[in-house]
């Protein structure tokens, strides 16, 4: 289960008065009694997921946003460490390119998996333009091959023997030599949250990581870059190992269409018209993406700058795909296919959407793990390896009081 | 006007346009893609223009080895040497004028004048200039000439010729954030001691981009530096008035 950890509570008129829910969303917005809250309460829906029998619980970084109030996933992760014990800890993940020395993730990382007793998925991204250039202030002209780098000295951070030096063009280091050292041999796995910039699938099929496709806008807009993902392996001859592959998908459960409209509509709405209400220039900071990744964008839209996405209402969200919605066998029948027209092996679902009351989210999340799940864990059974999950030989070490 | 690539380094290809005859002059460029024809034309009535696209802006390329300012400036030198300036008159706006700026404090010796027009450079607290980075074009447009209805920018209507000309604003704007990002202070402070040269400083009192309280700043930073401050016009004052920008940049120079 991924969990954005999102404000819940922002005003009725916030699209209309604000100019961005990221990087300059006022603080006056936030009350630090109601955020106290909303910490606890969603770590007990990631905890409640993991006792109902999800395979992970998901938490990310994001900076400065209405949305995600997760700065530290790694807090998260740690809270969870010690009150879970199967689950696995998806970190998805640090943005490497904004930490000096990078090898602080290497550290964090590695102290998590020993904490886990094994069970991190350590996910390095990019970051979005918002988080790592307007919020954290990273060159953008200089942040993929800042990115690329610290995602190197991470790796050897974490499989070389011995101590060493590394002399990037972005850090350098006379001593690298992580105390302590990940439980999982040779390392964690590692998946790499995309948002679709088409130089990340060659770089990551390369470098054998997972591909983790975190859009939003539902599965069927998500079909045109998991298809470029797997053509892009049948380049590189890689196998179309479906683990190799995760999707984000938006999902809510009940029992009817009225009953689901009523209940979970409006907070569904409320993601996408005020958690999304992302000023366009936030979106884009110059060198982000690469003149390729542009020059597909802009061939394939007719968009200007400046045009927000028309406001959504539940319909909308239901005939997009964006949210996949109704009684358990009806859910289950379009993950499936989810899965199957993506050809992927990890579905990350998102159950508590935007503005959710707690005891709602949690009844979501039931349903989900105890009626939708078991039915869809064998699509892929005996087919194929899932060589991007926890090593198994991993000792299961976890809290003992 | 003649325009021509200039191998340098086995790095970098310099987009160099060229006019004139006489002295040289060396003009660097701003990150706008605005339309400098008129301007270089009138500057090149009295001298030899030599006129590069610095990396990533125009034909000129190499801006991945520039990571920044110090790689920019080093860039600078052997580019002047590469376009055999000896010496003479250094004239820079924006970006460009910022880098004239650098380089005049790293060869005190080389410039027989410095002339900078709106340069980034500094940052004043109580003056923050706005992000244009993250700003929509028609802020950017009505930043760059307050009050003005003229566009200053390039904007083609053919669909074709409007998509090639977002990419090349995409990949300027990306070479700029190069020396520009988060802020356009580099620690140009620390260094323009150095500067020798008499130094004129053109500013637009409707400049949005760097509002001319920054003018001040140069002019106290610069000591003696001679000062105008034009009303009426933004921040691309040689794009606004080619002739009258021409003629006190020709004064300064006689």
């Amino acid at each position: 289960m991924f969990h954005l950890l999102p404000y819940r509570d922002l005003p009725e008129d916030f699209a209309e008065r604000h100019r961005s829910v990221w990087v300059t969303i006022p603080s006056e917005l936030y009350d630090p009694a109601r955020g106290a809250e909303l910490y606890n309460e969603s770590l007990d829906e990631l905890e409640y997921a993991a006792a109902l029998g999800f395979d992970g619980v998901c938490v990310n970084e994001h900076h400065s946003n209405g949305y995600g109030l997760m700065p530290s996933p790694n807090l998260m992760a740690a809270a969870l460490a010690r009150r879970t014990k199967d689950v696995a800890l998806l970190v998805l993940g640090n943005s490497v390119a904004l930490y000096s020395p990078p090898i602080r993730v290497a550290e964090e990382f590695a102290m998590l998996d020993c904490l886990s007793g094994g069970r991190l998925i350590a996910g390095f991204p990019v970051g979005t333009s918002q988080d790592t250039s307007f919020a954290y202030s990273a060159n953008p002209a200089t942040l993929r091959d800042r990115y690329y780098e610290a995602v190197d000295l991470i790796m050897e951070a974490w499989t070389r023997p011995e101590v060493f030096s590394f002399d990037g063009q972005f850090t350098q280091m006379r001593y690298v030599n992580i105390w302590p050292r990940p439980l999982q041999k040779p390392h964690p796995p590692v998946w790499i949250p995309g948002g679709g910039s088409i130089e990340t699938w060659g770089w990551t099929l390369e470098k054998d990581f997972l591909y983790a496709y975190l859009s939003y806008f539902g599965y069927k807009r998500a079909q045109k870059v998991m298809d470029g993902f797997w053509r892009t392996a049948d380049e590189k001859g890689v196998e179309r190992n479906p683990y190799h592959a995760a999707f984000l998908q938006l999902v809510v459960v009940g029992k009817s269409a009225s009953e689901i409209e009523e209940r979970y509509g409006p907070h569904c709405e409320y993601f996408f018209n005020k958690m999304l209400h992302v000023w366009p220039g936030f979106r884009e900071a110059p060198g982000y993406r690469t003149i390729d990744t542009i020059k597909a964008g802009l061939l394939g839209q007719t968009g200007s700058f400046g045009d927000r996405p028309p406001s959504l209402r539940w319909r909308d969200l239901l005939d997009q795909g964006n949210v996949v919605a109704g009684t358990p066998g009806q859910v289950v029948e379009q993950l499936e296919h989810v899965a199957k027209s993506l050809h992927i092996g990890h579905l990350l679902l998102l159950n508590q959407i935007g503005s959710m009351p707690h005891e709602l989210a949690l009844e979501n999340i039931r349903l989900t793990a105890t009626e939708v799940l078991p039915k869809l864990r064998p699509i892929w059974d005996g087919q194929w390896e899932d060589r991007w999950w926890l090593r198994p030989e991993a000792a299961r070490v976890h809290a003992t009081v | 006007m003649n325009r021509r690539l200039l191998p340098l380094r086995n790095k970098f290809e310099v987009e160099l346009l060229e006019a004139g005859k006489g002295p040289p002059l060396v003009y660097l460029h701003g990150i706008w893609d605005a339309d400098e024809q008129a301007w270089l034309e009138r500057l090149a009535a009295e001298r030899r223009v030599l006129a590069p696209r610095l990396p990533g802006f125009g034909a000129s390329t190499g801006e991945r080895h520039l990571l920044d300012i110090h790689d920019l400036i080093y860039f600078g030198l052997d580019l002047l040497d590469a376009l055999g300036f000896e010496g003479g008159p250094l004239v820079g706006h924006c970006l460009g004028g910022m880098l004239a700026a650098e380089l005049a404090a790293v060869q005190p010796g080389r410039f027989s004048h410095l002339a900078l027009m709106a340069p980034f450079g500094l940052w004043n607290p109580a003056c923050p200039a706005p992000d244009f980075f993250s700003a929509a074009p028609d802020e950017v447009e009505g930043w760059l000439a307050r009050g003005q209805a003229k566009p200053v920018l390039l904007t083609p209507n053919d669909e074709e010729q409007a998509i090639q000309a977002a990419l090349a604003r995409a990949k300027s704007m990306s070479a700029a954030a190069r020396y520009l990002w988060p802020l356009p202070n580099h620690g140009l402070k620390k260094r323009a001691h150095r500067i020798s040269a008499p130094t004129l400083v053109i500013w637009g009192e409707r400049d949005g981009i760097c509002p001319p309280q920054y003018a001040y700043d140069f002019q106290q930073l610069l000591r003696g530096a001679r000062l105008e401050v034009l009303p009426e016009l933004g921040h691309l004052p040689h794009v606004q008035q080619p002739d009258k920008i021409a003629r006190l940049l020709g004064s300064f120079l006689a």
